[in-house]
Parts: C-alpha cells; structure tokens; sequence
C-alpha cells in the first residue's frame, strides 16, 4: 500500500487548502444553523445550566459563611468560581460529540464524496475542527455574558477585556483537545450507539474531576481521584479559563495551565488527523 | 489512449476475494456497463477505480493515471454516483453542490453558473433551495448526478444509479446519460445488477461473478454467443433421457440445459425449430405441455454464463 503522503507530495498541493478547509467549515456552519432545534438549544443551554445549577448551589452557602467559603474558592463567589467550570464543561461536551458528525457521515456515505474529491484529507479535518470550534467559542461567549448578566446578583465579574482574551485562548486550546478525541474515538466506531456508550464513560469523570465544581486541592488526601484530576484536560482548561476571566489566583501557574492544554491539544488534533487519514471504505 | 484500462486488478477483504485478477479496457467516449448480481465485486472494483480504495494486487489507469500512484489527478478527471445516498441531507440541494464543487476550486462566478446549469439540465431547477432531507428518491439521485457532473468529468462512474428507483425516473435518467455521453463525449461506466438498463444504455458490457470477469462484448455479443434463439420446452410426462438424446440428434441445437423441470434449448435458427421439435415429439410418443422461443436477454446471458438468475 502507498501511503497518501508520499504520493501528495509528488502531486504538489498547497500546505494548505484554504478553498475546501472553508468549504467544510462553511458546511458546518450551515448545518448548525439549518438545524433550528440545534441553534435554540446552543442558546438555552448556558441559561440552563447557570440558572438551573449554578444559582441553587451557590446559594448552599448561608450568607454569613460567604467570607470562609470564599477563600476556598480563592476569593470568588461559588457562583463565580461554577461559572467558568460551565463554560469548560461546554467545550468538552460539544467537542467530544463533534467526533459523532464523522460517525454520521460514515453512515451516509457523505465521506466518499468529500473522499473523492482532490483534496487532502487533513484539510477536510481541519475545516470540520475550525468549524466546531466557531461554534463551539461562539456558544462559550454567549455562557460567559449570561454568566456577567447574573453575576450581577451572584458576584461574578470579568476582568476587562484583556482577560476575556486570555480566557478565549484557553478556551480554544481546550475545544482543540476534546474535538481532536472526538474525531479519533468516532474514527473507531462504524455506528453511533457503541460511540456513543464510550462517550458517556469517558465524560462524567472528566466532568467531575476537572475542577469545575470543586476546587482540586479539596481532593488532596482523597487517593487516586486527586491523581486523576492531573491527567485530565479540562482540569487545565478551566483552571485557565477561570483565572483569566476572573482574576482568582490559579491552581497551577498560567503557564503551566497553558503549556499542558498545549500539548494536549496538539497530541489529540494529530491522533484525529490520522484517525481521519486512515478511514477505509468498508 | 484508454478510458479505463484494467489489469488483474484484484481486492482480498480478509479470506474472500471480493474481485479476483479481472482485466478489462474501456475506450473513450463509450458507455460500458460492468454487469452482475449483488455482491458480484462491482462496486469493489468501482471504489478501486475511484481511489477510494487500493487494490491487493493488479493496476489500473483512469484517463491514463495510475490508480495508486496518481490518485488527484484521477480524483480531478471523475464525477462519481455511489450507490448509497452520499448528499448532506441537513442542507439544500443547491448548498450540496456548492460544497461540491468548491472542493475543486472553481472560481465563484462560474461555481454559480456550473450549478445553475447542472440543476436546470437534471430538472431540479424548482427544488434547488429545498433541503435534502425533503426530496424523494428519485430526486435524491438526480442531485446526486448532478453533483458527478459538476467538475465536467472526463469519465463519469455511476455504482447503481437506478436503483430503488421509480420507472419514470428511471427513464428520465437513461435518456440524460445518453444526451450526455452524445452531446459531451463523456466516457460513462456504469455498473448494473438490473441487466435491462445495460442493453439499453451500454456500448459493451463486462459481466463479473463472484470477483471473476465472464464474458466482454457488446450486450449483441454476449446474446449472440449462447444462440440465436433460446427454447424452453416442458414434457407433460417430465424429462426423458430419450427425449433429450433426440434432441441432441437436431444439428440446429446448440445446446441442451435442464433448469427447474424444464428443457432450455439454445438454437441456431429458431424460426424453424419449434414446428420441427413438435412434430418430432408427436412422432415419438412424447407430450409436450408447454413450449415456447425467445430471444436471449441479458438476463439469458448471465444465467448461461453462471447458472445464477438474475433477481426482480
């Protein structure tokens, strides 16, 4: 078998093929869009989960208690220290499930098409990726000023523009990691069920180990489970997102928060890169 | 230079040979139909032609590229119809195309016009901005042609293209194939397992069983070589080891089959051969109940060529 590569490069192609990386990140985006149920939901959701979550818990917390809790939460409200872990929790759900539009192509035999056409393979993953990812930051902000909106009761604030910069990178770094897992987990699997069993397995402790309900060095002196917090992503993503938007002291240093995201985010783009390069046609 | 030309192309999936060393050549300009039952290696061999899939042993060129070593180019000088559905069905027919075709980088304007025309020649033009997931079948396919033909391709593959298709549009699409392959010279290959549809469209035909190439030729060909004229004739008393010897014994009779308690007789001239086969059985005692001539089809053919019927 002669490996694509080799053969691209004899073929001489651009590095990078703008055309059909905006085609298919203009694909991804159209879609979202023609999907009505979709886009109302991306919008409702934030307000769900700060309003339905976030709200109830922080008020867990008796007033006069707010002066000890708060040190916990290194100088936040618990509703400001929840609502960047939401917004983290976002990026991790909708970047894993972008792994399940490859599944679905698979299944509808979208993938010959866009397979056939004389285009590397690696541009259709990225357009794809950076379509979510629009989406994906698109639906982060909107959690981000709902989260400002309330915080004007629940006491959470941003840290000017600058901050919700720094938070931005964080959070595509931290989109870039879970999409990349996506597209390699949905390259394995020919229907959606066994994806979507895996999915379920693999995200809840990512989900409640990852600093976004509670503080990661809560757990030190519980074994194992403060270690998991360590190989976990979105522990990282969120200790940035937080710390950017927020001002609080990070758990980890900044730049250890964004050289680890980083590296994660550069191993599973890779991983998804191949895992797209070596689907076969059954 | 060759449309296609195949060499012992051969593709192993695990321990069955899905195509098994079949060499062929397709010229320029003719519609050739690659014909067979349901998992016959068809669409195997139609992936391996497209680049979607590399051969286990053999090669293959495409307008003259190799099908490993020179993938893109073929990938710029094909339009492909799969036989499953391959459309985004979450966006309108017209936004397919779009995404089509800016796969191949065509400049805007002519994006549009491209479009425009290829939805107006197939007859979508009326459903152009109507979402996918709303057409019906038969309309499903015409945007599916239509996207094919959108890079103007020098060879056009189409894996099934009327199946599970109504007859009208069935029609509708055999004529558009034929305008097409006349007025642009397109070379179109076409595999089929509804064996009419090759007769009627198809310059020369190439019939595959079970990964092996049977027989090449023109559909007149392939008919000519198992007779003339096919006979089938049943014997009220069921068959007779006599009867058959006595007609073996007509020098007319190419050939003698016993399929489904009847006899299947190939003949050189078949205007004088039931009057004659009659009235040699009356004159021998045996009861004929039912006798009846046709000319071969397609379908004779395959069942000739591998004892298999062909289904619907």
């Amino acid at each position: 078998m002669v490996s694509e590569t080799i053969l691209s490069a004899k073929e001489k192609k651009p590095l990078l093929e703008w055309t059909p990386i905006y085609s298919m990140w203009l694909r991804e985006i159209i879609r979202f869009f023609n999907m009505k149920s979709r886009v109302i939901s991306s919008i409702i959701q934030p307000f769900l989960f700060l309003g339905l979550m976030a709200i109830p818990f922080s008020n867990l917390i008796p007033p006069e208690a707010q002066g000890m809790m708060s040190q916990m939460f290194g100088g936040l409200s618990f509703f400001g220290f929840l609502a960047p872990g939401i917004v983290g929790i976002g990026l991790l759900t909708t970047g894993i499930m972008g792994g399940v539009t490859v599944i679905w192509d698979k299944e509808f035999g979208f993938l010959k098409e866009v397979m056939v056409a004389p285009v590397r393979r690696i541009s259709l993953m990225i357009g794809r990726s950076l379509g979510g990812m629009t989406i994906a930051v698109f639906q982060a902000l909107l959690t981000i000023g709902v989260a400002a909106l309330f915080g004007i009761w629940y006491d959470f604030q941003i840290q000017g523009i600058a901050g919700v910069g720094l938070a931005l990178v964080f959070i595509i770094l931290t989109f870039a990691t879970f999409i990349g897992a996506g597209i390699t987990l949905g390259g394995m699997f020919e229907e959606t069920e066994g994806f979507m069993s895996i999915v379920m397995l693999l995200q809840m402790p990512m989900l409640f180990l990852s600093g976004a309900f509670v503080p990661i060095d809560r757990l030190s002196g519980v074994p194992v489970l403060y270690q998991l917090q360590f190989i976990n992503p979105l522990t990282y993503g969120i200790d940035g997102i937080r710390a950017a938007l927020t001002g609080a002291p990070p758990f980890l240093p900044l730049w250890v928060d964004f050289t680890v995201i980083l590296a994660f985010a550069l191993v599973f783009l890779i991983l998804g890169a191949r895992a797209f390069n070596r689907m076969q046609l059954s | 230079m060759k449309a296609i030309s195949v060499h012992d192309l051969t593709k192993v999936f695990g321990s069955t040979v899905a195509v098994d060393h079949i060499s062929f050549d397709t010229e320029e300009g003719e519609i050739f139909g690659l014909i067979g039952l349901n998992g016959a290696g068809k669409t195997t061999t139609i992936l391996m032609l497209t680049t979607l899939l590399n051969p286990t042993s053999g090669t293959a060129t495409v307008c003259g590229y190799d099908i490993l070593k020179e993938k893109d180019s073929i990938r710029r000088s094909i339009g492909v119809v799969f036989e499953e559905q391959a459309v985004d069905i979450y966006l309108t027919g017209r936004q397919n195309l779009d995404f089509s075709v800016r796969m191949y980088n065509v400049p805007a304007k002519e994006r549009r016009e491209r479009i425009t025309n290829a939805l107006e020649a197939i007859g979508l033009a009326d459903f152009a901005d109507v979402k996918v997931k709303d057409y019906s079948g038969g309309m499903l396919r015409r945007l599916e042609i239509a996207r094919a033909m959108l890079t103007n391709p020098k060879v056009l593959f189409l894996d099934e293209p009327t199946i599970g298709v109504d007859v009208q549009t069935r029609r509708y699409l055999w004529d558009y194939l034929r305008r097409v392959n006349k007025e642009l010279g397109m070379t179109i290959f076409i595999s089929t397992s509804y064996l009419e549809e090759a007769d009627y469209l198809c310059n020369r035909v190439a019939l595959i069983d079970e990964g092996k190439l049977i027989a090449t030729g023109t559909p007149e060909e392939l008919k000519a070589s198992i007779g003339k004229n096919l006979v089938s004739i049943k014997v009220a008393t069921g068959i007779n080891a006599d009867f058959v010897k006595l007609l073996q014994g007509l020098d007319y009779v190419e050939k003698i089959e016993e399929r489904d308690g009847s006899l299947e007789l190939s003949l050189k001239n078949g205007s004088i051969g039931i009057p004659d086969i009659v009235r040699l059985a009356r004159r021998n005692g045996f009861t004929i109940s039912s006798i009846s001539s046709h000319n071969p089809s397609l379908n004779d053919v395959l069942l000739h060529y591998t004892g298999k019927k062909a289904e619907g």
